[in-house]
């Protein structure tokens, strides 16, 4: 990407304060649940965020989203500043960044029709005057994702999963926006449709041109989707690069162990690891918090956390012991 | 129709609640027809026969000033449902809107709800005599009062419940959409608390009548010319042993109405979202 990217996240920051306050002392623990995530995102590209549940990654979209509010860090949309705007002066701008939800039985509105749920943005943001002119939009779209028009007079509750997963891509799709973000879109889903709503988002992203931050706890989905890939660790981005980067010169420990865990994906590649115990982001441990589960971990690791070094232009891995990695792989 | 439609589908294969709701409409019913369906005025006073036994042409016997009790009770239905009506309204919409903007915008929540922390403190009926006291006899005083007592029970439980409504993804959703608070909060949220409130609504009515009637028993509700069951009953109580039909019918009425608003709303709570049943523990 050579022009300035449509979304440039840095040293990303969300923590939260666990627990309720005692009315004396502090009895409140924090969590840091995105520490420090950089990262950026060009116009039409998608990048997938992966990494095991409870990493951090859902957490990244409902910041860049501002369900939640950052600790800390930098985003920018088209170079402008969007984490220290008011949730008055960001409404606007929702517009632009929209989020596909997971569970597609919780993402609609069950005492409002369809129409009412996709009305609902359109009035919001003064894309339909009249009510002839949403449904036409409404008509559209439905039709975009894969519905019948007719319908938009329906509850949620007619529908299965599948299909309301295309309603909830409707709705984000209906507003034309610059960023998709995917949180886990299809994990919900029935292995039997994932696949259809995968490439339901794929042939919208491309056809539309659509930049998409696409997250996902598995490499298996990410491979068809992702232009670039970035790997998250408890909080923090352990491996970035393009997907040929990550699928096929891997030069993290962790991302070869979440690669080695999707089965049948690099054939001859025997599962020699583990998936071991995933670190809880309460308590993370010293140094790199991989080490812990880390084969070539030596005592730097256990003190200190790696900085990102450049493998390659744009692929960048927080890793100690690349050189002694890329051997391993040879 | 569709009104209809689910009515039917709660109350089917619900018999208590069934009876309940036939039983109110009767009640309803009295109270709207009572001045052509009662045969005597009310008010009447007739020296000449008081204290006279229930029969003919005074179905349910006269009290000591020789006023008609049978339409006594009719006209009674009315106060009922007045108190009843007006004191859900007043509780629904008070204590609905504190415990939703509470649960809502949690720093003036923390506010309003330890204030209604204190008033939940107090026994229910030892609140309404304490307000009571500060108040004239009135129909108006006597709504608001008992009002004020289930508006606390009503902001507690609107509370939990919004608090549990404002995390569900869906509201996440319209905030995404760039909906607004008011938008989040009249679109999104009060609908699905449309039938947790109505469940709400017919125990705060049955605990209502039970209420007025021990306030106007204690001569601190309605005033006391106006025909009430509760009334009736406080005025007639030293007559017990030589007229007891003045306590009995007044006495049945309110037994017979608070339990069937109870079945209604065990009917109503029966049927409803399982996600909120925990909530309405009665009130
Ligand atoms: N609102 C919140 N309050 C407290 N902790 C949270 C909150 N949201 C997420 N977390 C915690 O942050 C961590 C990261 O969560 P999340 O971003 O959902 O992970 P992922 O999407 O990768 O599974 C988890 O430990 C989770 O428990
Ligand atoms: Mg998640």
């Amino acid at each position: 990407m050579s022009a300035a990217p449509l979304l440039q996240v840095e040293d990303l920051k969300t923590h939260f304060f666990l627990g309720t306050a005692r009315p004396f002392g502090s009895g409140r623990r924090l969590l840091k649940a995105v520490d420090g995530v950089s990262f950026s995102i060009g116009a039409g590209e998608v990048l997938s965020l992966v990494g095991e549940s409870g990493c951090g990654k859902s957490t990244v979209g409902r910041t860049l989203t501002r369900l939640e509010t950052a600790s800390g860090g930098t985003a920018r949309l088209d170079g402008r500043e969007i984490l220290s705007l008011s949730q008055a002066e960001f409404r606007p701008l929702r517009r632009e960044i929209q989020m596909i939800f997971q569970d597609p039985f919780a993402s609609l509105n069950p005492r409002l029709t369809i129409e009412q749920t996709l009305a609902e943005p359109l009035r919001i943001h003064g894309l339909a005057q009249t009510r002839t002119e949403a449904r036409a939009l409404i008509a559209e779209t439905l039709q975009l994702v894969g519905l019948d028009p007719k319908v938009m007079e329906r509850y949620p509750h007619e529908f299965s999963g599948g299909q309301r997963q295309r309603i909830g891509i409707a709705r984000v799709m209906i507003l034309k926006p610059r960023l998709v973000i995917a949180d886990e879109a299809v994990s919900a889903l029935d292995v039997s449709i994932q696949a259809q709503v995968l490439n339901l988002i794929k042939d919208l992203q491309r056809d539309s041109g659509v930049s998409m931050l696409f997250i996902s706890h598995d490499l298996g989905v990410v491979r068809h989707i992702s232009d670039r890939v970035a790997v998250m660790y408890l909080g923090r981005i352990v491996e970035i690069g393009t997907r040929a980067d990550i699928f096929d010169r891997p030069s993290h420990p962790y991302t070869r162990l979440l690669l080695s865990s999707i089965p049948r994906i690099v054939p001859g590649r025997k599962r020699v690891e583990d998936l071991g115990e995933p670190a809880n982001a309460a308590s993370p441990p010293s140094g790199c918090a991989f080490h812990p589960r880390c084969k070539f971990a030596t005592d730097i690791c256990r003190t200190t956390q790696p900085p990102a070094h450049a493998v390659d232009t744009g692929h960048l891995s927080a890793c100690h012991h690349i050189e002694a990695l890329q051997k391993d792989l040879a | 129709m569709s009104f209809l439609h689910s009515v039917r589908d709660i109350f089917r294969g619900r018999a208590m609640g069934t009876a309940g709701l036939i039983w109110l409409c009767v009640i309803l019913f009295a109270a709207l027809a009572a001045p052509w369906i009662a045969p005597f005025d009310p008010l009447d006073i007739d020296p000449v026969n008081r204290l006279t036994e229930p029969g003919w042409p005074h179905l349910f016997g006269t009290d000591h000033y020789g006023r008609d009790t049978f339409s006594r009770c009719i006209y009674g239905a009315r106060m009922t449902m007045l108190i009843g009506l007006g004191s859900v309204a007043f509780a629904l919409v008070t204590g609905g809107a504190v415990g939703m903007l509470s649960a809502y915008f949690t720093r003036l929540g923390n506010f309003l709800m330890r204030g209604i922390d204190v008033l939940m403190a107090f026994p229910a009926l030892l609140l309404a005599l304490v307000l009571m006291t500060l108040l004239e006899r009135s129909v108006v005083n006597t709504i608001i009062v008992i009002g004020i007592v289930y508006a606390t029970t009503t902001a507690r439980i609107l509370f939990g419940m919004t608090l549990k409504l404002k995390r569900e993804v869906f509201i996440d959703a319209a905030v995404c959409s760039g909906a607004g608070h008011g938008s989040i909060l009249f679109r999104h949220i009060l609908p699905n608390l449309i039938s947790p409130l109505l469940v709400q609504a017919s125990f705060i009515f049955a605990f209502a009548q039970l209420q007025a009637a021990a306030l106007d028993f204690l001569g601190l509700g309605l005033p006391p010319e106006v025909p009430s069951w509760g009334n009736m009953l406080s005025e007639s109580r030293i007559y017990v042993t030589r007229a007891p039909w003045l306590l009995l019918y007044p006495g049945l009425l309110i037994i017979l109405s608070v339990f069937s608003m109870n079945m209604v709303g065990d009917a109503m709570r029966d049927s409803m979202d399982p996600r909120f049943k925990d909530d309405i523990a009665g009130v």
